[in-house]
């Protein structure tokens, strides 16, 4: 059986291709002239240099984590390049103006821009590389007073907003990558829904690592006014490299009174071939923070790719009556490696949180769900119930599961359960018995277990994701 | 243990907790002699843990090193009286201890055939022990670990007296008890109780280890019990303890088993300041099947901790857990449970719960199940659950007539009841019933 299974899941990466664009890089190695020069780059207030600069001098007297369930070697912060840009030109006021070879990647991708923005209705702000060449339907969503737009233009346009909000998630002191992160980060999105606004379309937003060699580093501040309501969209898919690609980001996000923020995730960055070699290493801080009355936050991510992902996108749930959610499925198949979960942190009364994990893991790969439930002592009638459960597909892969469940308040009630279970015998034969041959009986048992998390994701990315799945674990089952 | 320079309070500790082993060096066989030597070695390289460290996260042992240590060479005075109410009737086989000193006089040892029950100081000099020595040799300090842990490392240093139990190939003790009861009396602040089961193939054993206090101060007691249990057998083991709520008791137990054997366990913690149980279980063969129950009922400032580990190595294996805390007042419950399934180790059938029930607003619990699976063609499950007494069950009841106290008392009694209710020696239940019935009880008034 297990040799057919095998098959179906070894298919070469689909996106795998290198585009040769003239970037502007910047030497090797970090220091603090370094961050001088992305700011510089970057032409950023003093007030941003001086966030980045504490934020690296703290990043100096910080050791790396070395708790996750993760093997690697040890990464060389002196021999990575922390920024790249593609070459400036003049600014861009149509698709036409575009290089074409980087319109030509999208179309590789199957993200013909304008045609995917026209008929899904989707505003797709491109970040390739480090910096965002365009976006699309601003106007549309400037006339609801939506801003959407790359960070660098919300640093020069709404520097009042960023100032108040970065940083207040995720402080700089908050992990190492976190540290790292907020010294050299190049771009990334940002999003403001005022008061009482919901937004008409799901954002969406594709990050791309393009140049060999070189970290990425996006930060995301995602804020959502009393009242205001968005679904964000964020797809990774990464050229095919030998040499292990660092990518740290940071997302942020605040819900105020009655504010809802939708964040989905399909990542599927390169995850190195067959031997483990080459691959992304994804470690990611995001967190959310539920600050006012009634809001709430809600992670939903399909993680596919990368070498070794780390990441624990989290609630902290402040105000009163707020809510958390985690929706995740993490696959992991020959030598990939996860250790993702989420927090979910009850400070506020009445604040529920709902975790469902599935992990799926074949080949040689170890897949870990660690999460972390806290119940504050002021948190009454705070209310949790997690899920994980995991599947295994062969003998030679890991399941693990570290939930932490440190509850302070005695009205709360927090349930955890969770499983491991593989593809049964019995299963595959009762299949066969009505004629469903066993690769297509695999892939409807493997959605079957997704699902509960798959109907959160929006109707493109869910159509996506299963696709994905399927082409992942193609030759895994049998 | 942690890494970083421990301070001079902890350092101080531990080398007061070592200071006796080191004069206590001479006499006994080699291979004993031997074992103290490297155990002791051992932990005086290691450090003593602090919040520091993953697995003591949540326990704070501060207030232990701050603990002035008295060992004593003989056990202070238990009056016979109190120790007779101590006693469980079904056991005719008692090994008494106080303050981790073997006390002839109070202990009573059936005569049963390919049964053997005694101190292990006087095993060595007795010549009806010398054809079960071997394999007393064989396990003894090698079935605890003690490379890791500073605890059961400092225990095997003072390795003389020990409980140690025998049972031979085939024998079946049926429903008859051993109990092995270590009473503190206060006269001394330091004790390291040991335990020793073996059983034979096929043989079939109850052993109750069981933790009291007749004394109230502030005491340290550090124990470490071995299970080696052969192919076939069966091994009900059941700890019990009870020290005062001023004492700090540390307890590791490790259960070696072997092909197609059983262990059925029952872990009940009552008192202590701080407790802390190491729970151990290596299904070192195929067809192997466990089940532990455990019960912290707290109150007060007691922090109660649980550490539990099954390691599934081979194929064919079971395990299932229940743990349950309560926690009322300050107090804090802990629990850390991990299931490690092995790569080959296939067919394995693993379940784990742990169940927690806060009865005032200030209790706290921190709870980690926790698995690790390396093998696909498995079945592990665990759950999790920290909550209330539910209002409705109270409403159910009071529609009844019960009284609002009365309704909490019943529902906290009956959440406790399914781990005791199924404790092979009858009194030991009825012991337990009637404290769970006065905890309660005492939070009516």
């Amino acid at each position: 059986m297990s040799a057919v299974i095998q098959n179906l899941v070894n298919q070469p990466y689909k996106h795998g291709f290198h585009t040769d664009i003239e970037s502007d890089i910047v030497p090797k190695g970090l220091n603090e002239d370094v961050v001088r020069v992305i700011s510089a780059k970057k032409r950023e207030p003093d007030w941003l240099l001086e966030f980045r600069l504490k934020a690296f001098r703290h990043w100096q007297t910080m050791i790396e984590p070395e708790w996750p369930n993760v093997k690697y070697p040890k990464i060389d912060f002196q021999d990575i390049s922390y920024y790249s840009a593609p070459r400036p030109k003049a600014t861009k006021k149509s698709m036409d103006e575009v290089d074409p070879e980087l319109l030509r990647t999208f179309e590789k991708l199957g993200v013909p821009m304008h045609e995917r923005a026209a008929l899904a209705g989707v505003a797709v702000d491109v970040v390739f590389d480090s910096v965002s060449v365009t976006t699309t339907y601003k106007e549309k969503l400037a006339e609801v007073g939506i801003i959407f737009c790359s960070f660098s233009e919300a640093v020069r346009d709404h520097p009042e907003l960023v100032k108040q909000y970065l940083g207040s998630v995720v402080p700089h002191t908050d992990n190492f990558y976190a540290a790292l992160n907020s010294a050299v980060f190049s771009d990334g999105s940002f999003c403001y829904i005022p008061k009482g606004v919901k937004c008409p379309m799901d954002l969406s937003t594709y990050f791309r690592i393009n140049t060999q060699d070189t970290g990425q580093f996006e930060r995301t501040l995602i804020i959502a006014e009393e009242g205001g309501q968005v679904s964000y969209l964020e797809g990774c898919t990464a050229p095919q490299f030998d040499t292990n690609q660092l990518h740290a980001a940071v997302v942020e996000l605040i819900a105020l009174d009655n504010a809802e923020i939708k964040y989905s995730t399909v990542q599927n960055w390169y995850a190195g071939d067959e031997e483990g070699k080459g691959g992304i290493y994804n470690f990611v801080t995001k967190r959310g923070l539920c600050k006012g009355f009634n809001s709430k936050i809600s992670w939903t991510q399909v993680e596919t790719g990368s070498a070794i992902t780390w990441k624990y996108p989290s609630c902290v749930l402040l105000g009163d009556n707020s809510v958390g959610e985690f929706y995740s499925v993490a696959l992991t198949n020959h030598h990939q490696q996860a250790d993702t979960g989420t927090k979910m942190v009850h400070v506020g009364k009445n604040t529920r949180s709902r975790i469902i994990s599935k992990g799926i893991s074949a080949g040689l790969s170890n897949n870990s769900y660690r999460g972390l439930v806290k119940i504050g002592a002021r948190a009454d009638g705070a209310r949790n119930y997690s899920q994980c459960d995991s599947m295994l597909i062969g003998d030679l892969c890991g399941a693990h599961t570290f939930p932490y469940l440190q509850v302070a308040n005695k009205t709360a009630t927090v349930e955890h359960e969770a499983s491991t279970s593989k593809i049964g015998e019995e299963q595959l034969f009762y299949f066969s018995s009505r004629g469903i041959e066993t690769e297509e009986a695999v892939s409807m048992i493997i959605n079957g277990f997704v699902r509960d998390v798959f109907i959160h994701l929006p109707m493109e990315f869910a159509v996506e994701a299963t696709k994905l799945l399927g082409l992942k674990l193609e030759g895994s089952v049998g | 243990m942690s890494t970083v320079e421990s301070n001079p309070v902890e350092s101080d500790f531990l080398a007061s907790l070592l200071a006796p082993a080191a004069q206590t060096a001479e006499g006994h066989d080699l291979w004993l002699k031997a074992r103290r030597a490297s155990a002791l070695e051992r932990a005086s390289a290691l450090s003593v843990p602090t919040t520091r460290d993953e697995d003591w996260r949540f326990t704070d042992l501060s207030m232990l090193y701050r603990l002035k240590l008295k060992a004593a060479d003989a056990g202070g005075q238990v009056d016979s009286a109190i120790l007779t109410t101590l006693m469980f009737p079904e056991a005719t086989t008692r090994l008494v201890f106080v303050d981790g000193h073997f006390d002839r006089s109070a202990s009573s040892i059936a005569q049963e055939e390919k049964v053997r029950v005694g101190n292990l100081e006087q095993a060595l000099r007795d010549s009806a022990w010398r054809s079960t020595l071997g394999e007393v040799e064989s396990r003894l300090a090698t079935v605890a670990r003690v490379e890791h842990d500073v605890f059961a490392a400092a225990n095997t240093a003072f390795l003389r007296e020990a409980a140690i139990v025998h049972v031979a190939a085939g024998a079946q003790l049926g429903d008859t008890p051993i109990q092995v009861i270590n009473v503190a009396t206060g006269h001394a602040t330091g004790s390291n109780p040991r335990v020793l089961v073996v059983a034979g193939q096929g043989s079939g054993c109850t052993v109750i280890e069981d933790y009291v206090a007749v004394g109230g101060s502030a005491y340290f007691t550090n124990s470490v019990c071995e299970i080696a249990i052969g192919p076939d057998a069966e091994v009900h083991h059941i700890k019990l303890q009870r020290e005062a709520d001023t004492a700090f008791h540390i307890a590791n137990t490790t259960v070696l088993m072997q092909d197609n054997s059983r262990y059925r366990n029952w872990s009940v913690g009552v008192g202590g300041r701080i407790s802390r149980h190491n729970l151990h279980v290596v299904q070192d063969g195929t067809g192997i099947d466990c089940d532990m129950h455990g019960l912290a009922m707290i109150s007060g400032r007691q922090l109660a901790d649980t550490h539990s580990s099954v390691d599934h190595a081979l194929p064919y294996g079971a395990s299932r857990q229940v743990h349950k805390t309560i926690a009322g007042g300050s107090a804090h419950a802990v629990f850390n449970g991990k299931i490690l399934v092995r790569e080959g180790a296939q067919q394995t059938n693993s379940s784990q719960q742990s169940r927690n029930l806060l009865l005032s607003q200030r209790a706290k619990v921190d709870t980690k199940p926790q698995l690790e699976i390396f093998a696909d063609d498995v079945k592990c499950a665990h759950g999790a659950t920290v909550g209330q007494i539910a209002a409705d069950e109270v409403f159910y009841l009071k529609s009844r007539g019960l009284s609002e106290t009365a309704a909490r008392n019943l529902l906290t009694y009956a959440f406790a009841k399914e781990v005791v209710e199924h404790i092979p020696v009858a009194s030991v239940i009825a012991v337990l019933e009637n404290h769970i019935l006065e905890q309660t009880r005492t939070k009516e008034a």
